[in-house]
């Protein structure tokens, strides 16, 4: 057997580009090296390694430092591991948020606590329609507790493909089919995101990066919308809050949010291969369906003793308009409360809900969040017969 | 748990500095075991004793194969091996499949039967490990290996967590030797395993999921006509991202067994500069090429026979290729596909090869991109969810959507074009050399460089990136 300097040394030759037939080892054994010894490149490696571990550090740290500057800073990612630690801690007679990101920012769970006397979980996601977390629910032969659903109602209807019908049931898969593996990295992450600001899924990884990058496309380039940046943090308990710098009146950041929210709430065209009418067809056989599909797990749910109220929480400006013009109360929302017989709460039907203010016009800030809380309450009260 | 997580740099972080605190061989084997079913048990804990038991099985059939006198008495105890690890594979992985088709082909004859559900959850990686202790039976059935006294050192070599789950298809007799003295700590292995891991990280995580997937996940999923350019840079996509995918956790399975001391083989060699298919397949998941090579190819005959009956084998191999990547019709024809084209190759061969302009660099050139463009129009098989997505992308790449749409962005275009560009640059580059010649070649500031470059981007993706696509086999 040759030495493994010998070997190392037969394995240093110069590259060639072509035609180099394959050598008998290579031919039968598939490649170099045979007596399991891999060549290890003659490097100064320690010094190589010292290097390299001064720039990386250098570089995290001047990234973190630059994040912090243009407005980051550190909070939890709403990633689906997250929420299925909150998923586990429905208990049987749990309270329990589902729905958008309204209930997630809209709600404080404290006051919440103190009004209904027990502790909310939230599972209300950004940008998600409720459905899947409603049927996970009206499935758990354990849960018998109360929910609160938002609706926005483009989200609520969402077709199954669309981006906030798979965010959902991304979530609900992985809280049934969570390994151990992804649960201790979501344990070890907790703590890394609570302090280091650039650690932002949706927003400041390389990949949002690039997508950030001012290119001009072809005419009909099938191009994904835009989402609104970093504007709110988040805690163990999926408590959204927005962060100041979006609720003082007329800031730049509030501005920007609220003119990526009209484009995403402004339903896109037909595909081009789909006819008109098909396409219209069935999206309206969707929308039954959902319907239908809601109407079955409200009926399960309270089956077993379970209760359910459905919230339309505060929005404003221009996006009211829109939200009133494109998905107007007699449509959705009735039709949702009429299927389902269960208690609606619509923020416009009572003044002391309707008088707030969303800085960027679709969540309430931290503080008002608090204030519209403690006024829910009687309502939510009342509704659920408390 | 995968490479790309945070649970698996805290787990090797403390499996090697445990490892190599540890004076006793044996009590660092004992670690390893325990450490590969810790890992494997990550994800299915319940799994970690299949995978047990099967490796004792085979530990006890390969001593009944070496004790057994006679020819016939060894078959058996080979073919109670085979079966019963090919049964498991075919019990997890196709019994859905198999049904599926039984109740199909019942339909056609009249006969209106409506199977059970199977609700069977495949155990991650089982393919690789089924392979890893079949290969120890079958050496000690051909004589090229002898039986090891020790069941901890049998477990560990099928187990072993680098390459447990997703490969390289890591033979027994390649793994055992190197259990029977115990290796040293050197600092320029372990910094070398370091980089090639950072290396397979970054193939995987910036290159594969960051650069080229959103792309082929979109392209692909698109349910309307696509023209020529947007189908064929789908393909593309799907070529340069399988291979960074499945090459990157080959390196970081090779990166990570060296910094615990073992060595494993080569499992691509810049397959995309391949001038031929017998070539790419020398390339391309080596440690599988060659196992079907050895195992089935030669016992059939090999290139022994008729060439109408190795042209048959050559097909029958790859059938059964494609069917181990996945329990799909597509996969069969993507098995099926490249068997051809090694016998198209045979043929072209055995009629041009000794002629002087088939040995030219033009048409070195010109064969190595027919194979490049061969081997992406197989991948659309591979990728696509069923046989009506690959006909529409084919359709597409052959310009039958002339009025198709247009979908791909600019930003798309330039990754899918760059990524791809330099992929094959490093190939052909580097196609008669390997990874080890270029960094010795390199100046120190460019590795230097390299490397942080590759961790900074690591860093910048933040880990959030999919599984790798072969832990689905």
């Amino acid at each position: 057997m040759p030495s493994s300097t010998s070997n190392f040394k037969r394995k240093l030759q110069l590259p060639r580009l072509f035609f180099r037939k394959p050598s008998q080892l290579e031919r039968v054994h598939g490649g170099p090296p045979l007596e399991y010894e891999r060549p290890i490149p003659e490097v100064p490696w320690r010094g190589i390694t010292v290097v390299v571990v001064l720039i990386v550090i250098a570089a995290t740290c001047a990234w973190e430092f630059y994040c912090r500057s243009i407005g980051y800073g550190p909070t939890l990612n709403d990633n689906e591991d997250l929420w299925t630690m909150a998923r586990r801690g429905v208990k049987p007679e749990s309270v329990v948020i589902i729905g958008d990101s309204r209930a997630w920012f809209d709600l404080d769970l404290d006051e919440l606590q103190k009004g209904l006397s027990k502790r909310p979980v939230q599972l209300a996601m950004g940008g998600s329609c409720a459905y899947p977390v409603l049927a996970d629910l009206a499935n758990d032969e354990n849960f018998h507790g109360t929910i609160i659903c938002s609706i926005v109602p483009r989200l609520f209807v969402a077709p199954p493909g669309t981006p906030p019908m798979e965010r959902t049931e991304k979530a609900v898969r992985r809280s049934h089919t969570q390994t151990p593996a992804q649960r201790v990295s979501q344990y070890l992450a907790m703590p890394l995101e609570e302090h280091v600001a650039f650690l932002k899924q949706e927003e400041l990884t390389l990949d949002d990066l690039l997508k950030r990058l001012p290119i001009p496309n072809r005419p009909y380039a099938l191009v994904s919308p835009r989402l609104p940046p970093y504007f709110g943090t988040l805690d163990r308990e999926r408590r959204a809050r927005m962060i100041e710098e979006c609720a003082r009146p007329g800031s730049e950041l509030q501005r920007r949010i609220q003119q990526i929210w009209l484009p995403l709430f402004t339903p896109p065209p037909p595909p081009t291969y789909i006819p008109k009418e098909d396409f219209g067809n069935k999206m309206g056989a969707a929308i039954e369906a959902r319907f239908h599909d809601i109407a079955a797990a409200v009926k399960k749910l309270r089956a077993r003793g379970g209760k359910i109220v459905f919230v339309r929480f505060p929005h404003s400006g221009e996006l009211k308009k829109l939200e009133d013009r494109e998905t107007p109360r007699r449509g959705i929302w009735d039709r949702v409360i009429k299927e389902t017989g269960a208690p609606g709460i619509y923020y416009e039907d009572y003044p002391e809900l309707s008088g707030f203010n969303c800085p960027e016009w679709s969540h309430l800030s931290a503080g008002d969040s608090v204030e519209f809380s403690k006024r829910l309450v009687p309502h939510l009260r009342k509704a659920l017969q408390m | 748990m995968l490479f790309n997580s945070l649970t698996f740099v805290v787990f090797f972080v403390v499996v090697v500095t445990a490892y190599w605190s540890i004076r006793s061989w044996n009590a660092r084997k004992n670690l390893l075991v325990g450490a590969s079913y810790i890992f494997y048990g990550a994800w299915n804990p319940p799994f970690a004793a299949l995978l047990f038991s099967t490796t004792a099985m085979d530990f006890w059939l390969g001593r009944q194969i070496a004790k057994a006198e006679g020819r016939h008495s060894r078959r058996v105890w080979l073919v109670g091996s085979v079966c019963m690890n090919l049964s498991m594979l075919g019990f997890f992985k196709y019994g859905n499949f198999l049904l599926q088709n039984f109740q199909w082909l019942l339909a056609r004859i009249g006969i209106i039967y409506q199977p059970p559900h199977l609700d069977i959850l495949l155990p991650v990686g089982i393919s690789f490990y089924t392979f890893h202790s079949l290969s120890y039976t079958l050496d000690i059935y051909r004589g090229v290996l002898k039986p090891t006294k020790s069941l901890r050192d049998f477990i560990l070599a099928v187990s072993f967590f680098p390459q447990l789950v997703a490969g390289p298809i890591v033979r027994a007799g390649d793994f055992l030797p190197q259990l029977v003295r115990p290796s040293s700590l050197r600092a320029g292995q372990f910094l070398w395993g370091l980089l090639l891991m950072t290396l397979g990280l970054f193939e995987k995580i910036v290159l594969a999921d960051t650069m080229l997937s959103g792309s082929a996940d979109r392209i692909f999923s698109y349910a309307g006509p696509l023209v020529a350019l947007d189908s064929w840079l789908g393909v593309m996509a799907f070529a340069g991202q399988i291979f960074f995918d499945f090459a990157g956790y080959s390196t970081c399975a090779i990166g990570a067994a060296l910094c615990l001391g073992f060595h494993l083989k080569d499992n691509f060699r810049f397959p995309y500069a391949a001038i031929g298919f017998s070539d790419f397949w020398r390339r391309w998941h080596i440690s599988l090429s060659t196992f079907l090579r050895d195992y089935l190819y030669i016992p059939l005959g090999g290139n022994q026979v008729r060439p109408v009956r190795a042209a048959t084998n050559l097909v029958i191999v790859m059938f059964l290729g494609g069917l181990w990547h996945g329990a799909a019709w597509t996969f069969v024809v993507w098995g099926l596909l490249h068997g051809s084209y090694l016998v198209v190759e045979r043929v072209v061969r055995a009629l041009f090869e000794n002629k002087d302009w088939a040995n030219n660099l033009a048409t070195g050139l010109f064969a190595g991109f027919a194979t490049y463009a061969a081997v992406c129009i197989a991948w659309v098989f591979f990728r696509a969810s069923d046989f009506t997505v690959a006909a529409r992308m084919l359709h597409g790449m052959f310009g039958g959507h002339a009025h198709g749409d247009a979908i791909v962005t600019t930003r798309e275009m330039l990754q899918i074009v760059l990524v791809t560009a330099g992929m094959i640059l490093v190939h052909w580059t580097l196609r008669d050399s390997n990874i080890e010649t270029a960094v010795m070649r390199l100046p120190r500031w460019i590795v230097t460089t390299a490397w942080a470059l590759m961790a900074c981007a690591i860093i910048l993706t933040q880990g959030s990136s999919n599984a790798f696509i072969y832990f689905q086999f």
